[in-house]
């Protein structure tokens, strides 16, 4: 996933113009956003997991690791999304934000769009419209004029809170809202690929929010960030001294409120003199009756997708090439 | 306008790389057809003044990259080893990013910078409108002259050049630059003018060629088919020409030094026929004294007695008190006999003056005189007999070429000089026998150099690249270095075309106007093809012409080797039996065997010169009668007187 903090572009200001004529006294901001665009993301944790593979986590080396090694992946997706304030309204924060998703399919060795579903980009303007009464009107037919979605960055929580006029919470609340978004968009792409069966997908992040995806076997997820770690004591120790070339045991992941999915680390890169988490890989994966051997040929496709590097890109160890060529896709057509 | 092609790219602008007027830039696939020369159209995307905007451009320039940052970031994920890389499940996104110069811009007003939008391959119908050849390949007003085949992508496009603009009177002249040996510079002029003679329009009126034939025999099998490819077939179809040699081609050559055959790599028998000798007298070259006398031969004193003889001495009764006789010089001999007649009368009188002349100046203008016709022997003769080309009689669609490969510069020079000359008097005179005429001249490196002394040769060639085109006299010019060569005679050529050429010569100056990849292309190029340019094109045009439909010098040579010395009976032989076939060695051999070797070739170059309709005939009669020594008749014997029959004294 390709965040960003975009600056003002013509989509800024024609949505500018639209929220200024319902809202005249409001603060419209210059450049970047003053405020910080807070992470979403869950805190960094440790959580247990069921092994599926064998008594206990360890280290196993990948059988028929080659220089050579060919990948099975045909495509690649990647989601990206951007996030930008433009305007306050006595200091509530009115954010414009853009996501899109695309899939890249590999022809002849190069990479090219997915033909039968287009890549999608979509922008919406995210306002707390309950302290902000004078847009409802807006956001009542779903659609604004000039094509623009309004998203309520106010309704209530699934226990029935509002969130406070605190603007750092309505900016929390904005940017989770692009983030689902965002992954909406992706899970649309990789269901549409996985109806078709064709040939396995390599997607940027998890598989299991969607139930399609990830009872599906054409769909690899591929997670670079370790906010949650799913092992504890000896077994994370074994995770982090993974070598290149070796995967850990297959776990079980069964997140609430998503799908349980087959998983496991990997080290596509040696992290000596690097950070423990230096080319480690979590992969995500259907249930399968041979989950040993999927998860070995699946290691081996997913090394051989670190060559080419994914430089410039500073999340290059983890990266694969396809993923960044998606990312560079999102950033020209959004 | 195909509107129905697919695009082959998209243009592009940024503000480090913008584009302008007559410049922009457009990316397209990997494997499209694009390449350095190709012309391609720009649809706009937004009508200016109602009308959509169409840009022709030719792309100059080519850029190919990755999205990689650092050539070590390829190195890193191969670890070095570059066996590996091919192993990447993936290639990188790559880029083919090109600069064209823009060809025209319709609307032509307002002139605006490029506009974004979709590029398209130039189909034939574009290329003539990006040339601008649509203004002379009208119906009723149709001046253009096939020079060869546009090809790109599939597209093949003839490119014509406009007969006002090649031959006058808008422009004119053509030069051609490429190095030796790859077959360019000849077979583009030989193409051309088969191109030119077909296509010439009637109605422009008569056309002919004089070629100088400077260096081996490429010239000399005009008249003689060559080998035609299949390919160089369809080119020939496309383009409009038959495949033919030439039908009308005369050749010109003087004699060997000796004077029993000619001087020519054509001199095989089996081709005499075409093949008139260029002989010239004390007339015709003291006129041109100046070319073959240095500066420090003809000083002003000199010069006043070259043209004391020439108005007063040459062809004319010359008497003078001081002279033992009267005078009539039409010959080198003459000259010589009146020199020494003047010199002897000069000493009687122990003067050292005659007629304002000193006698220093006599002695040097005779030595420097009486030498041209040894210096240039075969071409001069002492007897004065003249045979030349057929000025006045010029024919249409003829190709004269006078053969000077096997001589000395001097009579190199001479031969340019003179003849140059009188072309230009007779085109004046509007009564050479065709309107238009070309010239071809290789070797322009060597006879119109940008440094070096002012020679005679030098300041006619800039006379006719100068003022030439007023009165139909072109020159088409060759050489290896261009930048070499005198800029004006370059700087006149309305049409230029460059063959592959060294890396040298594009290092300098005259070719900064052209991209890199224009001067890579340039140094690269296959046989067959050329840069043109053009009064109508605003960037050179690469074209693929095919291979003249005339025997190629090297075949020639191999096919009708060049005969050796010959004694003279048999050199008469050669010489007239194209003129009657049944003349034999036999015939010969009887006719001549009294005469001396001037008389006999006097006569033959007679015969020669005016093609007589009995040959036989017409070569006897022009050797003075000789009685053919007859036995005496032996004295009869007198009878013995018998004595009278009273002789007492009788035995």
């Amino acid at each position: 996933m390709l965040v960003t903090n975009g600056g003002q572009d013509a989509a800024s200001r024609a949505a500018l113009r639209l929220l200024l004529e319902r809202l005249p006294d409001m603060s419209v901001v210059d450049g970047a956003s003053s405020m910080e665009i807070v992470s979403g993301g869950d805190p960094p944790i440790l959580r247990s997991a069921q092994l599926v593979e064998g008594g206990s986590m360890r280290a196993i080396r990948i059988p028929d690791l080659s220089r050579d090694g060919a990948s099975g992946f045909g495509a690649f997706l990647d989601g990206a999304q951007s996030v930008r304030v433009v305007a306050h309204h006595f200091g509530l924060p009115i954010l414009l934000g853009t996501v899109s998703a695309a899939i890249r399919m590999r022809v002849n060795r190069r990479l090219t769009t997915w033909g039968h579903q287009a890549p999608r980009v979509e922008r919406k303007i995210y306002a707390p419209l309950r302290y902000i009464p004078r847009l409802v009107d807006l956001a009542l037919d779903g659609t604004a004029p000039g094509g623009w979605k309004i998203v309520d960055t106010s309704t209530a929580d699934i226990n029935g809170d509002y969130p406070s006029q605190h603007p750092s919470a309505l900016l929390e609340r904005a940017t989770r809202a692009v983030d689902r978004d965002r992954e909406a968009l992706e899970d649309q792409l990789a269901e549409s690929w996985c109806a078709r069966s064709e040939s396995p997908l390599f997607v940027d992040g998890g598989i299991s929010r969607s139930a399609k995806v990830s009872a599906s076997a054409c769909a690899i997820g591929v997670i670079k960030s370790h906010r949650t770690l799913y092992v504890e004591g000896d077994a994370l120790r074994t995770v982090l001294g993974l070598e290149r070339g070796e995967r850990s045991s297959i776990f079980r992941v069964s997140p609430r409120s998503r799908n349980s999915v087959l998983s496991w680390y990997l080290r596509v890169r040696d992290a000596r003199g690097h950070d423990p988490m230096w080319g480690l890989v979590r992969v995500e994966s259907a249930e399968s009756d041979r989950s040993s051997e999927r998860a070995d040929e699946v290691s081996r496709w997913i090394i051989a997708e670190t060559s080419p590097l994914a430089l410039p890109d500073g999340r290059w160890d983890k990266m694969s090439y396809g993923i960044r060529d998606c990312e560079e896709f999102l950033r020209a057509i959004s | 306008m195909s509107e129905a092609a697919a695009a082959l790219g998209r243009v592009v602008a940024t503000e480090r790389k913008p584009n302008t007027p007559h410049e922009f830039h457009f990316w397209t696939a990997i494997d499209s057809p694009v390449g350095i020369g190709t012309i391609v159209r720009v649809d706009g995307a937004q009508p200016v003044d109602g009308q959509i905007p169409h840009i022709y451009g030719i792309v100059v320039e080519g850029f190919s990259y990755t999205d990689l940052q650092s050539p070590m970031h390829d190195v890193l994920g191969h670890d070095g080893l570059p066996t590996t890389a091919g192993y990447a499940p993936s290639e990188r996104a790559e880029i083919r990013l090109y600069t064209a110069a823009v060809l025209r811009q319709i609307p032509e007003e307002p002139l605006q910078p490029v506009p974004m939008g979709q590029v398209f391959l130039a189909d034939e119908a574009d290329v003539q409108v990006a040339l601008r050849m649509d203004s002379y390949l009208r119906e009723g007003a149709r001046t253009g002259i096939p020079v060869g085949v546009y090809r790109a992508g599939g597209t093949d496009a003839v490119i014509y050049l406009d007969a006002d603009f090649l031959l006058g009177p808008e422009a004119a002249h053509l030069n051609i630059t490429g190095v030796s040996g790859l077959a360019t510079k000849t077979s583009a002029v030989e193409w051309l003018l088969s191109s030119l003679f077909t296509h010439f329009p009637e109605e422009k009126g008569s056309i002919a060629a004089v070629a100088f034939n400077v260096k081996g025999p490429d010239l000399c099998y005009l008249d003689q088919p060559g080998k035609v490819e299949e390919t160089d077939k369809a080119l020939y179809e496309k383009l409009g020409v038959e495949p033919n040699p030439f039908e009308h081609v005369e050749y010109f050559a003087p004699y060997t030094a000796k004077g029993l055959s000619l001087n020519t790599f054509r001199n095989n028998e089996a081709l005499l026929d075409k093949v008139r000798p260029l002989t010239w007298g004390l007339r015709e070259v003291l006129q041109f004294a100046e070319v073959l006398l240095n500066k420090d031969d003809v000083d002003a004193k000199a010069d006043a007695l070259i043209d004391f003889i020439t108005q007063n001495v040459v062809d004319k009764e010359f008497t003078d008190p001081m002279l033992s006789k009267k005078h009539r010089v039409q010959s080198f001999a003459d000259l010589e006999g009146w020199f020494r007649d003047v010199l002897q009368g000069m000493e009687k009188k122990d003067g050292e003056s005659w007629r304002t002349h000193h006698v220093a100046t006599i002695r040097k203008v005779r030595n420097r005189l009486s030498n041209i016709s040894t210096r240039c022997a075969g071409l001069v003769t002492d007897s004065g007999s003249v045979s030349d080309l057929p000025f006045g009689s010029f024919a249409d669609r003829t190709v004269y070429v006078v053969d000077v490969a096997n001589l000395e510069e001097d009579a190199q020079d001479l031969i340019f000089a003179r003849i140059v000359s009188k072309l230009r008097e007779h085109l004046e005179r509007r009564d050479l026998g065709v309107k238009h005429l070309v010239v071809f001249v290789d070797e322009l490196n060597k006879y119109a150099p940008g440094d070096g002394t002012d020679t005679y040769v030098r300041k006619m060639l800039l006379d006719i690249a100068e003022r030439g085109r007023y009165l139909g006299l072109v020159l088409f010019s060759a050489q290896q270095f261009r930048s070499q060569v005198h800029r004006r005679v370059v700087g006149n050529s309305g049409t230029s075309l460059f063959g592959r050429m060294d890396a040298d010569e594009l290092s300098t100056p005259g070719y900064a106007v052209l991209s890199p990849a224009t001067r890579t292309k340039l140094a690269t190029l296959e046989k067959g093809q050329l840069m043109i340019r053009h009064p109508h094109f605003t960037q050179p045009i690469f074209v693929r012409f095919p291979r003249p439909s005339v025997m190629q010098g090297r075949e020639g040579a191999e096919r009708y080797p060049q005969a050796s010395d010959v004694s003279l009976d048999a050199a008469v032989l050669r010489a007239l039996r194209p003129l009657d076939p049944t003349i034999t060695l036999p015939w010969v051999q009887d006719l001549i065997a009294l005469y001396t070797e001037d008389e006999i070739i006097r006569a033959r170059n007679a015969t020669l010169l005016a093609r007589p309709e009995n040959v036989k005939a017409y070569f006897s009669a022009q050797f003075r009668k000789i009685i053919p020594a007859q036995a005496a008749p032996r004295p009869l014997a007198g009878s013995i007187k018998s004595a009278p029959e009273n002789d007492p004294y009788g035995f």
